[in-house]
């Protein structure tokens, strides 16, 4: 299944004419490298400038995120979720707040689950917004990254308005969200989606008629669907090798049951394939968050659960679509206040396997450029 | 005991007297002179790129320092002064400490032939071979980079290092060969058939011809000397366009700076610099900027020649004589500082391209297009020359000609991006037929869900 088709094309390098030797050169690429996305650590074995073979090394960012929620009161631990993917923290305190229902069983009012979706696909798109700047920034174009933070602080500040905090949000509760909206919020909300589909149109003539873009991420790191599925890849990565799987659709959950979400694919496989999946999903996002704010039904923010929250005992496997791809907590909770083991699926972690695989063969720049592409968040890989 | 015998008593008298010449204080004073313009040159340059590039990305850039942030870059310079001088170890000490003076030195060496106007300029300016004499000055950059690639004892300054070496020789072949489509021009323009590569000789050729005379006084005050339909840009637009994307690669600017590309070398061949050192560089840089920038104005866009230059210089009038000379100065000025401003323009617009493809395209376009472009120009001068006709009609054929291919060459550059990147698909293609056929996504059972 695990093609080697870019091996075989660079053999020609490893014959050196004659009295002539060739030496492979091992290059440590991170942990303190401007573009492994947080502290990724690749040994590279490099002949010439092509990659002979890609070993990633992870663990700088562990903090023991699945350890300290057993140590934490199930409400406590939401917190440290913001800190796995600190990309999109909604979207991680959505599916650790959603185990705990599950298991006990635990309706949430519709408002809330509308407030959710809408906070949900803001956070997705800031975590977007920031891996195409990322991505771009990683093949030297400069100004893409500021004008994708630009707009990514309009969404933050909307969250400071909400949750009185830009970053680690701590929005989600048990049983519902933590604050209805402040007075004005949905006005600010709808005139900042307005000027953002303005500003992503701007982006999107920046950026995906450029021919160095196009010539350096088309055909650049493609991903056999089959191999997308054998590697367990979820998200932007998986749909963009023409596998139409998205949580959202697939297994609706929460209002995703009720607002339907057009699934991105695209077939190419490739780098650019990657990055023109996440900007659909940016328009899809508006327009999800513009049927939200449409349709948003009154109601109770919270169900009433009790402040020492102890879950049933029982263990149950939840699963959102997250910005990078299917992000899923095993729960397994005693009856205690603490969960007994709260396993996090991580997809970036998940999605990183592949890595290796994909950069042998290819050149040292398209190490960046297929890297930057899996849009990794080493928060999450090392938990 | 051999000198004395050479000299004599007197080599002391010798020596004094070459001081305290003329020549020699002249040379002194024009040499801090350039030097003062290359590093002020250099430090507006990176103010104006931090500015623009701000002003561009929807954000401020430097405000805190001095008004406007005007003074952020005396700061850093400052910074940069009284920085520590690090060494890594096990580095090629003597090669890895001269490598920074390597690289620039080339650059304030191109200055010496650089006229700023029809009279403020250095002796060497008089050089009959200015472009010969500023390609090998460019051509002498790569030294230094390699020299400090080499010697960091770091594998990301090599490989900077060693891509910039191909870079820069690459780029160097189309660069000259885009000047001599230019020089031809000269040699059609003169009665006697033989060119220049002087370059106040080419400014000449642009700004004097093709003003028919005295006439109306305001259209002298303006014409005179300035005659932008005979600048070379209009006769030989790809070639400016050619010169100028080789200048890019020949500065290692984006979106060919691969050498130094932050996203995957880190620094490249900058990496173990820090100091004063890797300031040299980075002036080296800018000041490259410039050189580059005023050899595309003197070659294609009129050099100092203004409205006004040339009929108040001509007046033999002291006073109104340095008027003119400090008009001609800010025109100059402002034609290079344009040319720097799309420096940065392309920076902030542009991607990286990868280093095969930086190679395909020095190898596989420029330099086949600038050569047919000797040919062309060539073949007509031969042609209009053996019909009779005169050079003014040759002119036009050669810029409609040039004109004709640089929207060809537009066409080719985008035909061959999409050639090569349909190539780079056709696995991805292939798949996706695959795919089609089997159906495959109904089958993607990814485990879990709820």
């Amino acid at each position: 299944m695990v093609t080697s088709r870019d091996t075989s094309a660079n053999t020609h390098f490893a014959q050196a004419p004659e009295g002539l030797t060739t030496q492979e050169m091992v290059l440590n690429m991170g942990p303190q490298h401007p573009s492994t996305h947080g502290v990724l650590r690749l040994v590279l074995t490099l002949e010439g400038e092509t990659v002979v073979e890609c070993t990633p090394v992870i663990g700088y960012l562990h903090r023991g995120i699945e350890k300290i929620l057993e140590n934490r009161p199930v409400m406590g631990g939401i917190r440290y979720m913001d800190n796995a993917d600190y990309l999109s923290p909604m979207l991680n305190e959505t599916a650790y707040v959603g185990a705990v229902e599950q298991v006990m069983g635990i309706e949430t009012p519709r408002r809330a689950q509308y407030i959710r979706l809408l906070v949900g696909e803001l956070q997705r798109i800031a975590s977007h917004l920031v891996g195409i700047g990322t991505y771009l920034l990683d093949l030297g174009a400069f100004t893409p990254v500021l004008w994708c933070f630009r707009d990514r602080e309009g969404i933050l500040s909307l969250f400071e308005a909400l949750g009185g905090s830009r970053f680690n949000v701590n929005y989600m509760r048990v049983g519902g969200v933590l604050h209805d909206f402040p007075k004005g919020w949905l006005a600010e909300c709808e005139a900042f989606l307005d000027t953002f589909e303005k500003h992503m149109d701007e982006l999107e003539t920046l950026i995906t008629g450029n021919e160095i873009f196009e010539a350096r991420t088309q055909g650049v790191g493609y991903i056999d669907p089959q191999q997308a599925i054998a590697y367990g890849l979820t998200g932007p990565m998986l749909r963009a090798s023409g596998v139409n799987w998205d949580l959202r659709v697939n297994r609706p959950y929460m209002a995703y049951r009720e607002i339907k979400v057009n699934p991105q694919v695209r077939q190419e496989g490739d780098c650019y394939a990657r990055y023109k999946v996440r900007i659909q999903e940016i328009y899809e996002s508006i327009r999800l968050c513009k049927v939200v704010l449409d349709q948003l039904p009154a109601g109770p923010i919270s169900v009433r659960v009790p402040v020492a929250l102890r879950p049933v005992r029982g263990e149950t496997y939840f699963a959102i679509e997250s910005s990078k791809g299917e992000l899923g907590v095993y729960f397994i909770s005693d009856g205690s206040e603490y969960p007994w083991r709260a396993k996090l699926r991580g997809p970036s972690f998940v999605n990183l396997q592949l890595l290796p695989e994909l950069l042998r063969g290819h050149k040292m720049s398209d190490t960046v450029a297929i890297m930057g592409s899996f849009d990794l968040v080493l928060g999450e890989v090392d938990r | 005991m051999h000198i004395a015998v050479i000299f004599g008593d007197n080599i002391g008298t010798q020596l004094l007297s070459g001081i305290f010449s003329w020549d020699f204080l002249q040379f002194v004073v024009l040499l801090l002179s350039a030097f003062g313009f290359v590093m002020t040159s250099a430090v507006l340059l990176i103010l104006a790129e931090r500015k623009v590039m701000a002003w561009m990305q929807d954000r401020y850039g430097p405000i805190h320092t001095g008004p406007w942030g005007l003074l952020q870059t005396v700061a850093d310079v400052g910074k940069l002064l009284l920085k520590e001088d690090v060494h890594a170890t096990r580095t090629d000490k003597a090669v890895f400490l001269i490598a920074p003076a390597v690289f620039l030195a080339p650059v304030f060496a191109a200055f010496a032939v650089i006229p700023f106007s029809p009279y403020v300029s250095f002796p060497g300016t008089a050089l009959a071979t200015g472009i010969v004499y500023y390609v090998a000055m460019s051509s002498i950059d790569v030294v230094g980079v390699v020299m400090a690639g080499w010697s960091s004892n770091n594998k990301y300054s090599l490989i900077g290092g060693l891509r910039s070496a191909a870079q820069m020789i690459s780029y160097e072949l189309p660069l000259v060969l885009a000047l001599v489509g230019v020089v031809m021009l000269t040699s059609v323009l003169t009665n006697s058939g033989i060119g220049t590569i002087s370059i106040r000789d080419m400014v000449n050729y642009q700004s004097s011809s093709l003003w028919p005379g005295k006439g109306i006084g305001f259209f002298d005050f303006v014409f005179e000397g300035f005659t932008p339909w005979a600048w070379f840009f209009l006769i030989q637009p790809l070639m400016l366009i050619i010169y100028y994307t080789c200048g890019l690669a020949e500065t290692n600017r984006s979106p060919f700076d691969l050498p130094e590309a932050e996203s995957e070398l880190v620094a490249g061949y900058l990496t173990e610099y820090s100091g004063m050192r890797w300031g040299l560089f980075f002036l080296g840089e800018y000041g490259n900027m410039t050189i580059v920038s005023a050899i595309a104005t003197y070659l294609f866009l009129g050099g100092w020649s203004g409205p006004g230059v040339a009929f108040l210089t001509g007046l033999h009038n002291p006073g109104w004589g340095f008027l003119g000379n400090i008009l001609a100065l800010a025109y100059f000025a402002v034609k290079v500082y344009a040319l720097c401003f799309v420096f940065i323009w392309v920076r902030s617009t542009l991607p990286r391209l990868r280093a095969d493809q930086l190679m395909q395209f020095a190898w596989l376009i420029l330099i086949p297009i600038t050569l047919g472009n000797i040919l062309v120009t060539g073949l007509i001068y031969l042609i209009v020359n053996a019909l009779g006709l005169p050079t003014i009609i040759f002119l036009i054929v050669a810029a409609v000609i040039n004109w004709a291919a640089l929207i060809g060459f537009v066409w080719v550059v985008r035909r061959a991006t999409v050639a090569t990147t349909m190539r780079a698909q056709a696995p991805a293609i292939r798949a996706r037929q695959r795919v089609a056929a089997a159906q495959l996504p109904e089958q993607a059972g990814v485990g879990g869900g709820q």
